[in-house]
């Protein structure tokens, strides 16, 4: 319990020392930094339309906060997920457009193809890991770029919208997801995010195989002679996250866009990884900081028509708080792990 | 004779836990001096403080004849003292002569003088006889001539008293018959070698001079040649204390345990089990000796599955188990209680009732349907905490709030209440204050009682003594012999540590 505290402090404490910093920031531009965070206040949460905004930009980061989640949990690092994101988002999208359906098998299977495309996409990155130990910060991250690029690819040459910009056609409405309220585009994959983030807690301290897991996250070695399976297992917990990056994309094109273009969702996979961060891997506490991220997003489009500060103001406060919490966590880390380095993670 | 170091009751103190005690240590200068002990008997930190890395709570150190403090290494490098540690400290995407002279750079106009530390480095490798390529990249060369950079940057800082700590460890043993080689180089050329070793082969073959450190205290100084092995392994060891030895009833039945010709590589991929062949049946305890280092942990990772053999047959209850899996080795019945209590027997960082249920979290009443039963856990972690008195605020406190004893009497409570009918338990008390060493013995007696086959693998003779029915001695991957546990011989055991085959009928040999 007392961790729990520490932590949840200590995040906090980050996170103001970070918006400290980036109101000297603001004063750079001369800008008011009050000015500037009332601002950001007023447009991510002033009217129900502008907090279902905000909802509507938190849930692409929740649920690839979930995946990074799974993840570090198991003592793995998928920063990938911004790949699997793109590919479940391509791939839900042409489910959507290729087929006409009736309405929820549609709508399941271009989630499904979401689910399986999020899999594969990260499927040899976890064979070089589980196999040969290669390092998956590094793959995943690579495989990010042709995951972009790749979509982009088959977007434009091979199912561009004819006359349209470099988009594919939109998907049938038999595939949409359904949205929640008439007033914004703010649909059910906030609730998938929200079951999902409460289910991958309860499976990571209720469950037998969520203990074999964290187990293998906080002490390898001690799982390994308590009879787990590291290398299958090291595998299915990538593909796991990888299916949950992958149901990201697939939300997100199914919920908000009904298509899938260039420059879809961009970032959403590095802010759920950091927000999975920023939680110590905690998937209800990922609630809550993916909140904060699609605050500042949602916020910031205001930003530029009340203020002289430019959207790019956030980015900096972003990477301030990232600076921030990472600093914080190797010092943590360094103040109570000073014998032996088992654990990766903490949480 | 001059003395190159003198060390004048140095006593360091860890909390309450004493690492050096009193002790003194005068080292010639232009000879080589061995310091050997078990591990954890202080080699390390006695040079640590002598290095300047430790500061000593009691006691003076003396360097060619002037008393010295030395608060930091950089103090003890110019007082001509080095230091090559057991884990290198290296940049793999450096060239060798950027390595030795790292931190040290020689400058021109502000910039590094590559030509001028590559032709230094290529000097002193001449002069000392370190054959290395100042111009490779260290990533890419072996462990062996990862050692001598090491030893080029002492050099390269102008040390005069080098101290080695376990040099021999990580090297092939043609590796190091060239270190030994390359030190006995130094000390014809006037410089002293102080080496650290639990080797006793290598201590007789390259020392002048040895000290035994046991239990933080030098117990002896003396001249190599006046030494045998089997000296040595007594001062290492200790005369044996008169533990009491267990009463017990003889209860052998059929063997549970048999193991054929086993061979088995260790990290380096060196044979650490040549042949190892025994049994063990059920209600007797076998115990396995040796000085650490001989084999002992590997044999006990390898009958646990962690570890692959090269050649053998394992077999429990009749049925091969080779080659299988942790997990099949588990759910065919072995217990085991590892020698790394704290790397790999709990998760620190897990509550007592998280760590007890590790192995069987798949097994009903455990779980059932994959869902934790939470209630039987804390039902069996409360009852178990009682069980085996450990002390603990609750099931939910974690392993790291308890001592050693405490936290082995979580690793125990979990491998002795399961369904195993063979119990492998390395190293039970290591690090273990004397009233939970009492409980930890009773413990693994009750469980002999109970039938089952126990394999106790101990650096301790008087544990053995106390607990085994019989006791098998290993040096060099190989069973050197066996004695009765109720007729020990202390010069008979010793001499096996050693890797000696005492004579039937001689009484002349080993004599201290």
């Amino acid at each position: 319990m007392s961790d729990r505290f520490d932590s949840l402090f200590g995040q906090t404490l980050a996170i103001l020392f970070a918006l400290g910093l980036g109101a000297l920031v603001i004063l750079t531009v001369d800008e008011s930094p009050v000015r500037v965070f009332l601002t950001l206040l007023n447009g991510a949460f002033g009217s129900p339309e502008r907090i279902a905004g905000t909802l509507l930009q938190t849930t692409p980061i929740l649920i690839c906060g979930i995946a990074a989640c799974i993840s570090f949990r198991g003592g793995l690092f998928n920063i990938g997920i911004e790949g699997q994101l793109f590919m479940g988002g391509f791939w839900a999208t042409w489910v959507g457009f290729s087929f006409n359906l009736p309405p929820a098998l549609h709508l399941l299977l271009a989630m499904a193809a979401a689910v399986i495309a999020g899999m594969a996409w990260i499927a040899i990155p976890a064979f070089f890991r589980a196999r040969y130990k290669t390092n998956e910060v590094v793959s995943t991250i690579l495989a990010n770029y042709v995951a972009i690029l790749f979509t982009s690819y088959l977007t434009i040459n091979w199912f561009k919208r004819s006359g349209g910009q470099s988009e594919t056609p939109p998907i049938f409405e038999s595939a949409y997801l359904p949205e929640l309220f008439s007033f914004s585009r703010l649909n059910w994959g906030l609730i998938i995010g929200l079951a999902l983030a409460v289910g991958v807690y309860l499976f990571f301290t209720r469950t037998a195989r969520g203990y074999a897991v964290s187990e293998m996250g906080a002490n390898p070695k001690f799982a390994e002679y308590g009879g787990i399976d590291i290398k299958k297992q090291t595998f299915l917990v990538l593909i796991a996250s990888g299916a949950v990056g992958g149901l990201a994309g697939g939300v997100e094109a199914l919920g908000v866009h009904h298509r899938f273009m260039e420059g879809f969702a961009p970032g959403f996979g590095f802010d759920g990884v950091i927000a999975a961060l920023l939680a110590n891997g905690n998937p209800i506490g990922t609630i809550f900081t993916a909140l904060f991220f699609g605050a500042l997003r949602s916020g910031s489009l205001l930003l530029e028509v009340d203020t002289t500060a430019s959207r790019e103001i956030i980015t900096v406060i972003q990477a301030l708080i990232i600076l921030a919490v990472s600093a914080q966590i190797t010092i943590r880390r360094k103040a109570s792990d000073s014998t032996a380095g088992e654990r990766r993670w903490k949480f | 004779m001059s003395l190159a170091i003198e060390l004048k009751s140095i006593t360091k103190r860890f909390g309450s836990f004493v690492a050096n005690e009193d002790v003194n240590l005068a080292v010639e200068s232009g000879k080589i001096h061995a310091i050997i002990g078990e591990n954890g008997a202080g080699k390390t930190t006695l040079m640590n403080v002598l290095f300047g890395l430790l500061q000593p709570d009691e006691g003076e150190i003396w360097i060619d004849g002037e008393k010295k403090v030395l608060p930091n290494p950089a103090a003890a490098i110019a007082a001509g003292i080095g230091m090559v540690h057991q884990h290198f400290k290296l940049v793999p995407s450096l060239t060798v002569a950027e390595n030795v002279f790292l931190g040290m750079e020689i400058r021109k106009g502000g910039l590094i003088d590559h030509a001028a530390q590559i032709k230094r480095t290529a000097e002193l490798s001449k002069q000392f006889g370190l054959q290395v390529d100042p111009t490779e990249r260290v990533g890419l060369l072996s462990v062996g001539i990862e050692q001598r950079i090491e030893i080029l940057k002492v050099l390269a800082r102008g040390a005069r008293i080098i101290i080695l700590d376990e040099p021999t460890a990580v090297l092939t043993p043609q590796e190091s018959r060239e270190l030994f080689q390359t030190l006995r180089g130094f000390v014809a050329q006037g410089m002293t070698v102080i080496f650290i070793s639990h080797h006793l082969e290598e201590v007789m073959e390259v020392s002048d001079n040895v000290s035994v450190l046991r239990l933080g205290k030098n117990v002896a100084s003396r001249p190599t040649a006046e030494l045998t092995k089997s000296d040595l392994v007594q001062l290492m060891v200790g005369r044996l204390v008169s533990f009491d030895r267990l009463p017990r009833v003889a209860s052998a039945g059929k063997t549970v345990l048999e193991v054929e010709d086993l061979w088995a590589r260790d990290d380096r991929r060196l044979p650490a089990l040549r042949g190892v062949s025994f049994g063990v049946r059920a209600g007797e305890i076998v115990g396995i000796a040796g000085v650490a280092g001989n084999g002992q942990t590997e044999l006990a990772e390898v009958l646990s599955g962690l570890r692959p053999s090269s050649y053998g047959a394992i077999k429990l209850n009749g049925r091969t188990i080779t080659g299988l899996s942790a997990r099949e080795i588990r759910a065919a019945g072995v217990g085991h209680v590892p020698g790394d209590r704290l790397v790999r027997g709990v998760d620190r960082n897990a509550s007592i009732s998280m760590n007890l249920l590790m192995g069987r979290q798949d097994q009903s009443p455990w779980s059932t349907h994959g869902i934790i039963n939470r209630s039987y856990l804390l039902e069996q972690t409360q009852s178990l905490i009682k069980r085996f008195d450990i002390r603990a605020r609750g099931p939910e406190s974690t392993a790291k709030s308890l001592s050693g004893g405490n936290i082995q009497k979580i690793v125990l409570a979990r491998e002795f209440t399961g369904s195993a009918d063979c119990l492998l338990i390395d190293q039970p008390t290591r690090g273990v204050d004397i009233g939970a060493q009492e409980q930890i013995h009773g413990e693994i007696m009750r469980q002999r009682d109970a039938g089952k086959a126990i394999l106790l693998i101990s650096v301790q003779l008087d544990e053995l003594i106390r607990l085994a029915d019989r006791i098998l001695v290993m040096f060099g991957g190989t069973i050197m012999g066996e004695i009765p546990g109720d007729r020990v011989d202390e010069e008979e055991i010793g001499m096996l540590m050693a890797g000696v085959v005492p004579e039937p009928h001689s009484n002349t040999v080993g004599a201290a």
